[in-house]
């Protein structure tokens, strides 16, 4: 592996991402949509103690968390902030992160297709697993970003509306830590890999993100309820979790370049 | 043979060098036989022009030579090597393939040429001086800035060749480099092409439709058509086998058939080894077993009196075994 060759495609593509403006765009709107918006909102109104938290369907859930994982000592409305801002919002950042890398990943690989750019890419020294692992991390390099960026925006918006309900800055915990920096990388390489399988096939970048869709949402529900259960508890799970993650990334990763094939995708698009 | 052969700098004594070797090759489309037992062979320095009608199979041969696509049957050798997963980024760093017209249109002709410079591992001194000469060369210097998505269609091909020249191959696919650019920039690129093969010692095939001129770069020829190899060779060799002896039109001082017709008898029954043929355009087409007939035939027909208007000998072009090829595989291009 020409780690070189891999880089320069990779940032080629990434200098292609930055520029195209209007594929930006929705990508930037949503995950601050899901960071911010939210968040805010319910802060804000489940803070006030006139408005009550059922009015959420909150309290519901509130009640289902395992004894002993809220810090004792809290007002209902308290509790409802910090069961919210520390518990619930989780799986919103595991979905920020494949939301981004199926669309960048669609486009990545696929885009070269629609224009017509693979054929000369197929003829450099680039070999198969170069440019599979290219188009990995150039979809995946602007999904960390964004839900990076989105975390921090979400830090910003816990620490200056949910801490003073609190009374201390409880935020980011251990196991956002774990979450953002080990998990939601390994995660979306993985939801990158499956894209770039699906999309070898496919022939136009709205096909590919339809069926990337379909391909990717399933697992990441699943993932999100597996992992929701066992971040909720501790740092070590998150651990192991994502010491499992790596061992799939590496086996889906040379699966995916194993069938990688040039000359289908180079007769699928004539 | 093995690679100890740098990319960047050609080996030149071994000038008897196969660097293509490919032997019968085919390869079908579904139910369609796109290239059938197609051989061909190509040495180093040399260049070689792959001609042939719309659809002949020029651009699938080159992808199938390159193994970007497998054929269904034969085999290619590059370099004596055989390309297989292992060897092709090795191998593929000393060729440099022009196909289409496809290039990045969010990054600007420079930063296009500086990704492919990179990929084919140019050292980071070379680099820019290198895409600067390119640039340069292509003439595209001036708009070296510009996003390609901005280019004319003749910009683009240049890009495009640009890109397949800029690590030096040795070994240089071009497929139909001068279309779409102006007569000027065609002039151009084909003498620079000229000396990429007279000085460098590049291996050069190109596939064209622009027979003019084509022979004072491409020594041989291979004529595609529906899929097989109808002929190849050195071009003067392919014509002194179609058209053998030396050719004459004559016409005369009147055109009457009648003056025709007799000239012709004349001359048959005058000489033997010698055919003529009364053309459409009313002059007569001589074929005789070498030049020296030439003096004899013109002595001859004067003493008999015929009034000679014009001598003329006859050349024949790649264009003229083009259409005569293409004409006897019953495949005329339009
Ligand atoms: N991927 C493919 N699937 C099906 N048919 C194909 C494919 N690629 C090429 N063909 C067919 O193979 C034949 C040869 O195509 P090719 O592009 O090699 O022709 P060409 O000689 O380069 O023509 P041109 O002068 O127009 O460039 C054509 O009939 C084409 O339709
Ligand atoms: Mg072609």
């Amino acid at each position: 592996m020409n780690f070189q060759r891999v880089l320069t495609v990779a940032h080629k593509d990434l200098v292609e991402v930055v520029r195209n403006k209007q594929a930006m765009f929705p990508m930037l709107v949503i995950p601050v949509g899901l960071a911010v918006m939210i968040p805010f909102g319910i802060i804000v109104m489940g803070s006030d103690p006139t408005m009550p938290t059922s009015a959420f369907g909150l309290s519901g859930l509130i009640d289902q968390l395992p004894k002993g994982i809220l810090p004792p000592d809290l007002s209902e409305s308290q509790k409802m902030v910090y069961a919210f801002t520390v518990y619930f919002m989780a799986p919103v950042f595991l979905l920020i992160p494949s939301m981004s890398a199926t669309v960048i990943g669609s486009s990545s690989f696929v885009g070269e297709k629609e224009r017509r750019t693979i054929e000369g890419l197929l003829y450099t020294p680039v070999t198969d697993r170069e440019l599979v692992l290219a188009k990995i991390i150039a979809s995946l390099v602007p999904a960390i970003v964004i839900t990076w960026g989105s975390f921090g925006a979400y830090v910003f918006i816990v620490d200056t509306f949910a801490s003073p309900v609190i009374g201390e800055h409880y935020f980011p915990t251990a196991n956002w830590y774990a979450l953002m920096f080990l998990v939601v990388p390994l995660l979306a390489f993985l939801t990158v890999a499956l894209i770039v399988a699906v999309s070898g096939r496919a022939t136009s970048s709205q096909g590919a993100q339809g069926v990337s869709f379909l391909v990717v949402m399933p697992m990441i529900l699943l993932t999100m309820g597996q992992t929701t259960g066992i971040m909720l508890f501790s740092t070590t799970v998150a651990l192991v979790f994502a010491a499992v993650l790596v061992v799939v990334d590496v086996v889906v990763f040379y699966a995916v370049a194993g069938i990688f094939n040039r000359e289908r995708i180079l007769t699928k698009l004539l | 043979m093995t690679s100890t052969v740098s990319p960047v700098t050609p080996v030149i004594e071994n000038t008897h060098e196969l660097v293509i070797s490919a032997t019968d090759l085919s390869k079908r489309f579904g139910s369609y036989q796109a290239i059938s037992h197609v051989s061909m062979q190509v040495r180093r320095g040399q260049a070689f022009g792959l001609l042939g009608p719309n659809g002949a199979g020029k651009t699938t041969t080159v992808r199938l030579l390159n193994h970007v696509i497998s054929p269904d049957n034969g085999e290619v050798l590059l370099f004596g090597e055989k390309m297989t997963a292992h060897r092709a980024d090795r191998l593929r760093t000393r060729i440099g393939v022009q196909t289409d017209t496809n290039v990045y249109e969010n990054l600007t002709a420079r930063e296009n040429l500086m990704f492919w410079a990179r990929l084919y591992g140019l050292a980071s001194r070379e680099r820019k001086a290198r895409v600067d000469e390119v640039l340069d060369i292509m003439g595209l210097a001036h708009r070296a800035r510009a996003q390609a998505g901005s280019f004319s269609k003749g910009m683009r091909q240049k890009l495009a060749v640009g890109r397949a020249i800029l690590h030096r191959p040795e070994l240089l696919f071009l497929d139909e480099p001068t279309t779409g650019l102006d007569p000027q920039a065609s002039a151009e690129l084909i003498s620079h092409l000229e000396d990429m093969v007279h000085s460098f010692n590049t291996t050069l095939v190109m596939c064209t439709h622009q027979l003019a001129g084509l022979a004072d770069l491409c020594k041989d020829v291979g004529f595609l058509v529906g899929g097989r190899m109808e002929a190849s060779g050195p071009v003067e060799k392919l014509v002194a086998e179609r058209w053998p002896g030396h050719h004459v039109r004559i016409s005369l001082g009147a055109e009457s058939d009648e003056l025709l017709s007799r000239a012709r008898t004349h001359l048959q029954d005058e000489s033997a080894g010698i055919s003529c043929e009364i053309k459409a355009d009313r002059t007569l087409h001589l074929e005789l077993p070498d030049e020296s007939f030439t003096e004899g035939v013109i002595a001859s027909l004067v003493a008999a009196q015929f009034p000679i208007r014009s001598v003329v000998p006859v050349t024949y072009s790649i264009k003229d075994l083009y259409f005569d090829i293409a004409s006897t595989t019953g495949e005329v291009a339009a």
